[in-house]
């Protein structure tokens, strides 16, 4: 017979895992009804959702792309191909954190794992990104751009993508349940971190000094192992996979620890 | 422990920190910092030392003013909130009917909706589905399933929450105010089923200010008063105490 025992409990970070593998279906019927909810009303719903990094590329391209003509060939396939990474990471985590600070409110009436609002977040985004990867598939045909076999390649970077954006969303989530201003001060700082990351220009056009500093952003990384298979249509180096597969697994594990630590405190603090 | 234990709580102490002034953003929090103020708090228990043992197939009513601490403690049995101290053990399947229509998503139709919250109940998506037809019987809105729940009147919300979360026999039913919920017939329908439930052996906690359900349906009776244990015993003793 299945017992509780508030005494005798397993680590959070471990008990928390099992847990979400018991209530697995309710994290896909989640994700599920995320997408259901915004597509059902309108028949161009996946269209909206692909409009805008789509509009964001036609005018930077018309903006930008006759300045980079020289320096980076295909300019709208390297735009596109990072802004997809980019808005995947930032847009997982932004929505996760949001539904944790704002619609949490099931948590404190009811027992699920705490973790299933975050992880439902991140398996919609990862769902957009690659409807949105079908979109950035036509593109590249469009505009006689090469597909080579690289592009076999985006299934690890996809998971590298994955892990990062859980991990911090994890991070940024229980920070957010303890201070609210967390969304409004991470919405400040990614705006800052756009413009400080070579999404729309390339990483040649700083200047020495400052692109030494781009080692420690860690969007970088992450953004070249999935544009580099699409836009320069080989694999990304050894050492630069190796660096973005550890940025993510610290981020998973650093966002797992904190987050299931502290899930005890959400049905208190939310 | 008794071996046909079902609900144990031995010194469970529930503490809300309530901070003097409310501190919710790090900007504030930061401000504070650099002002060296530290940031007081005071301590507040909803539940205070409880202890008490429900034996498997006993219905216990639970009692109190408003604030005694009637909620926090289904919330903490049913595992919404850890308790600060002590311990709570449990013994069997709880089926907690805490908020009906807590767990349900507006937009979706009635069908959609009964898989949903199936699942925050922690049943799968599959045993849902072999038990949607009874599901939606019992709950009497079978014209209405396939249309979204915010068309629903909160009566029709009440029922289909009622008939997801008790389709299967609990080991342990918590029942807070759901009684009230529902036409006449609804309700005569979803007590003859806790009744049915009791009779073939499952625990039930009901929390309710209506004396004369806890005196129909209970047992035992647990009188909270501010966080702490009044009176336990028998229903018509504590019913007529309290009463004065």
């Amino acid at each position: 017979m299945l017992e509780y025992d508030s005494a005798k409990r397993p680590p959070p970070a471990i008990d928390e895992f099992f847990q979400l593998i018991r209530y697995r279906d309710l994290l896909f019927l989640m994700v599920e009804n995320i997408l259901k909810n915004r597509y059902k009303r309108s028949v161009l719903g996946v269209f909206w959702m692909l409009l805008n990094p789509l509009l964001q590329t036609i005018v930077l391209s018309v903006a930008f792309g006759t300045m980079f003509k020289s320096s980076l060939p295909s300019y709208a396939v390297y735009l596109l191909a990072g802004l997809l990474a980019w808005n995947f990471i930032t847009q997982t985590t932004q929505y996760a954190m949001s539904t944790m600070a704002y619609g949490g409110g099931l948590l404190k009436r009811i027992y699920i794992p705490r973790a299933t609002y975050i992880i439902a977040a991140v398996g919609n985004g990862l769902v957009n990104l690659i409807v949105s990867i079908g979109a950035l598939l036509v593109i590249v045909i469009f505009l006689h751009h090469k597909i080579t076999w690289a592009w076999l390649f985006l299934p690890v970077s996809i998971m590298i993508l994955t892990i990062f954006s859980l991990g911090l969303a994890l991070l940024l989530s229980t920070a957010s349940v303890f201070f609210t201003d967390t969304v409004d001060i991470y919405q400040v700082l990614i705006q800052a971190l756009f413009f400080l990351t070579p999404i729309m220009y390339p990483p040649s056009i700083l200047p020495s000094k400052l692109s030494q500093l781009l080692v420690f952003n860690p969007f970088v990384v992450l953004i070249e192992i999935f544009r580099i298979p699409i836009h320069a249509n080989r694999l990304p180096d050894f050492s630069l996979v190796v660096s973005a597969a550890s940025l993510a697994l610290i981020a998973l594990v650093a966002g797992w620890v904190l987050f299931t630590s502290k899930a005890d405190q959400l049905a208190y603090r939310l | 422990m008794m071996e046909n234990t079902a609900i144990q709580l031995s010194d469970v102490t529930v503490r809300f920190r309530i901070p003097h002034e409310k501190i919710p953003t790090l900007q504030e929090y930061a401000i504070r910092w650099l002002k060296r103020r530290s940031v007081s708090f005071t301590d507040f228990n909803a539940l205070n030392n409880v202890s008490f043992s429900i034996r498997q197939g006993e219905t216990v009513g639970i009692i109190g003013a408003n604030g005694a601490g009637k909620s926090t403690l289904l919330k903490v049995i049913s595992r919404v909130i850890r308790p600060t101290h002590g311990r709570v053990f449990l013994r069997g399947r709880i089926a907690p009917l805490l908020e009906l229509g807590a767990g349900f998503d507006y937009e979706m139709t009635g069908r959609e909706n009964i898989f949903l919250n199936g699942a925050v109940l922690g049943f799968s998506r599959k045993d849902i589905a072999s038990r949607l037809d009874r599901i939606v019987e019992f709950s009497g809105i079978d014209d209405f399933i396939d249309a979204p729940i915010r068309t629903y009147s909160s009566g029709m919300v009440a029922r289909l929450g009622f008939a997801i979360a008790t389709d299967i026999q609990p080991d342990i039913l918590i029942v807070d105010e759901i009684l009230a919920v529902g036409d006449a017939d609804f309700q005569k329908k979803s007590a003859a089923r806790i009744l049915r439930y009791h009779d073939s052996g499952s625990t039930v906690l009901l929390v309710s200010h209506n004396l004369d359900s806890i005196k129909n349906l209970c047992d035992r009776v647990i009188w909270l008063e501010h966080g702490a244990i009044k009176m336990v015993g028998w229903v018509d003793d504590i019913v007529k105490q309290y009463s004065l």
